[in-house]
C-alpha cells in the first residue's frame, strides 16, 4: 500500500510518496500525477522519495513518463530526498543523470 | 408462445380451476396437481418454472413436496409459492424456512396470484439472464486462459533451446515467469568470427504486454547483432526500436555483451541491468573467486538520445558467466531484507561444475534464502561456461 500527499507551495506542486512502489500501486501513483499536472498544471512538480523504501523498474518507468509529460507542458520535474536503497537504482540505471535530483524538497522547491 | 410454465398444486379442484383459468389467459403453460406424489408426477413430464402449491393435501403435503423440489439438484431452481390459509407470522415463516421462495394466504385475489406470478418472472427471467451471462463469462475466461498457455508455450520457444552450445561455451537458463507468462528474455549468438553475443532484458511490467515487447527485444537484439559492430551499437539500435514502438511507460533493462575468445574479454552494455557475476574458473566448480562485471547505463526505451557506455572485462577460458534478472535477488522477506548482489556472489563462491547442475543449486539456494515466497517477479538465470 502507498501513501501520496500532495499540495500546493505557490506554483510548485509537491507530491510525497511513502511505500514501495511496486508494479501494484503504479497505477494508484500513476493516477494521482496525472491529476496534479492536469488539474494544478504546476510550473514545478516535485516528488518527494523520502518514505520511499523500495523502487522497481515499473515505478522508475512512471517517473520517466512523468518527467516526460511535465516536459511536453513546458514544466519541470524535480525529484527530492532519495533514500539510499532507491538511491542505488537510480545510479545502476543511470537516471541519476537523467533527472534533476535535490538533497532536500526546500532545495528542489527553489529549484537550487 | 407460453410465457413460462406454472404448476398449480391443490386437492380442491375449484381452486386449480381458477388459477389455471387466469393463469393461462396471462399467457401461462399450467399443469396441475391434486398433491404432491401427481406433482411429482407431473414434473417428471414437464419441468415447470414456478410451483404454486397448496400445504394440506392427501398423499403428500405441500411442505413435503417443497422440501423434496428444493433437496433435488434438478429443481432445486424452481420457484416455489406457498398457498396456504394459515395466515399467521410463525406459519410464514415456517414455509419459508422450507426452502419456499414466497408465500400467498389464502383466501386470495386471483389477480394478487397473477401479479405474484408475473413478478416472479420478472426475477426468473433476471436470474436466466442472469445465468447466461455468467456462462458467457466463464467460457471467456476459458478462452483466455487457453490463449495465455499458448503465448506462455511460444515465449517458451523463443527462449534458446537447452543444452545452450555455442562456440567454446556452454550454457544452460532456468526461466521462471511470475504469471505463466513473462517480461523476461535472453538470447546467445554465435557470430561468423567465433566470437559469441549474448542479451539478457528484463521489461518492465507483467504479462501479456511485458511478453510481446520481450518478443520484440530479442528481434532487435537478432537484428542489431547481424549488422555487425560492437555492443554498443547493437544497445545505440534496440533503444531506437525501443522509443519507436513501446508506449510512454514500458522499457527495458538489458545486459549486452561480446565475447572474443581470441582476445579473451568480453565488451558489454548494461542499459539498467543487475550486473552479471565472471566466476574465474567456475566451470570446474568447487570454491571460486567471483568478479562483477559493473556498468551504468540507461535502460532501453527510455529517450532516444540518450548515450550508453560501453565495458570491458577479461573472460578467461574456463570461466563462467552467471546472467540474471532482479527478481532473483529481489524478493523481500518478512525481515525485510533481500538477497541482492551480495547474497548471490556468496552463493556462487561455490558451485558444483557443469552449467545446469550450477543453476540449479543457484535457484535452489535463493529459494531457500527467499521461503516461504521464494519467487514474485519473473525470474531468469543464465550459466555460461567457457570450454577450458
Amino acid at each position: 500500500m502507498l501513501n501520496i500527499q500532495t499540495r500546493q507551495e505557490g506554483t510548485a506542486s509537491v507530491v510525497s510518496i511513502q511505500g514501495k512502489v511496486n508494479f501494484e500501486v503504479t497505477a494508484q501513483l500513476r493516477d494521482v500525477i496525472r491529476e496534479t499536472v492536469a488539474t494544478a498544471q504546476p510550473k514545478l512538480l516535485v516528488i518527494n522519495l523520502e518514505g520511499v523504501s523500495f523502487i522497481d523498474s515499473s515505478g522508475l518507468g512512471l517517473l520517466v513518463a512523468a518527467r516526460n509529460s511535465v516536459d511536453k507542458s513546458g514544466g519541470k520535474l524535480h525529484l527530492s530526498c532519495l533514500p539510499a536503497p532507491v538511491k542505488k537504482t537510480f545510479d545502476q540505471t543511470n537516471l541519476t543523470n537523467y533527472f534533476s535530483i535535490f538533497a532536500t524538497e526546500q532545495d528542489a522547491l527553489r529549484g537550487a | 408462445m407460453a410465457k413460462g410454465v406454472v404448476l398449480v398444486v391443490d386437492d380442491e379442484a375449484p381452486i386449480r380451476d381458477i388459477l389455471s383459468f387466469y393463469l393461462k389467459r396471462a399467457g401461462y403453460q399450467v399443469l396441475t396437481a391434486g398433491h404432491g406424489v401427481e406433482a411429482i408426477a407431473e414434473m417428471a413430464r414437464l419441468k415447470p418454472d414456478l410451483i404454486i402449491s397448496d400445504l394440506r393435501m392427501p398423499e403428500m403435503s405441500g411442505d413435503e413436496l417443497c422440501k423434496r423440489v428444493k433437496s433435488d439438484p434438478a429443481t432445486q431452481d424452481v420457484y416455489f409459492i406457498i398457498l396456504s390459509a394459515l395466515d399467521g407470522t410463525a406459519s410464514r415463516i415456517g414455509s419459508l424456512s422450507l426452502g419456499a421462495d414466497d408465500m400467498i394466504p389464502k383466501p386470495f385475489h386471483a389477480q394478487e396470484v397473477l401479479a405474484k406470478v408475473d413478478s416472479t418472472f420478472r426475477l426468473i427471467g433476471m436470474q436466466k439472464e442472469i445465468k447466461r451471462q455468467n456462462k458467457e463469462l466463464t467460457a471467456f475466461q476459458e478462452r483466455v486462459q487457453e490463449e495465455m498457455e499458448l503465448a506462455a508455450a511460444l515465449q517458451m520457444g523463443l527462449l534458446p533451446k537447452l543444452p545452450g552450445e555455442g562456440p567454446g561455451v556452454r550454457y544452460t537458463h532456468c526461466y521462471l515467469p511470475a504469471a505463466g507468462i513473462g517480461g523476461d528474455i535472453y538470447a546467445v549468438l554465435p557470430l561468423p568470427d567465433g566470437s559469441t553475443a549474448m542479451m539478457i532484458a528484463d521489461v518492465s511490467g507483467h504479462g501479456v504486454t511485458a511478453a510481446l515487447i520481450s518478443a520484440m527485444v530479442k528481434t532487435s537484439f537478432e537484428n542489431q547483432v547481424r549488422l555487425g559492430g560492437e555492443p554498443l551499437a547493437w544497445a545505440t539500435g534496440m533503444n531506437e526500436d525501443l522509443c519507436r514502438s513501446t508506449l510512454a511507460e514500458q522499457f527495458a533493462t538489458a545486459w549486452l555483451g561480446r565475447l572474443d575468445p581470441a582476445t579473451n574479454r568480453i565488451r558489454y552494455v548494461a542499459a539498467g541491468h543487475c550486473a552479471p557475476l565472471r566466476i574465474v574458473r567456475g566451470s570446474q566448480g568447487g570454491l571460486q573467486r567471483s568478479e562483477v562485471l559493473r556498468g551504468k547505463g540507461f535502460m532501453l526505451g527510455l529517450d532516444v538520445q540518450l548515450p550508453f557506455m560501453e565495458h570491458d572485462a577479461e573472460f578467461l577460458p574456463g570461466d563462467r558467466l552467471v546472467l540474471y534478472t532482479d527478481g532473483l535477488v529481489e524478493v523481500e522477506r518478512e525481515d525485510r531484507t533481500m538477497l541482492e548482489e551480495a547474497g548471490l556472489r556468496r552463493i556462487c563462491a561455490e558451485l558444483p561444475a557443469g552449467a545446469e547442475d550450477a543453476a540449479a543449486a543457484i535457484i535452489a539456494q535463493t529459494r531457500s534464502f527467499n521461503a516461504p515466497a521464494p519467487f514474485v517477479d519473473d525470474v531468469t538465470l543464465v550459466v555460461l561456461d567457457r570450454r577450458g
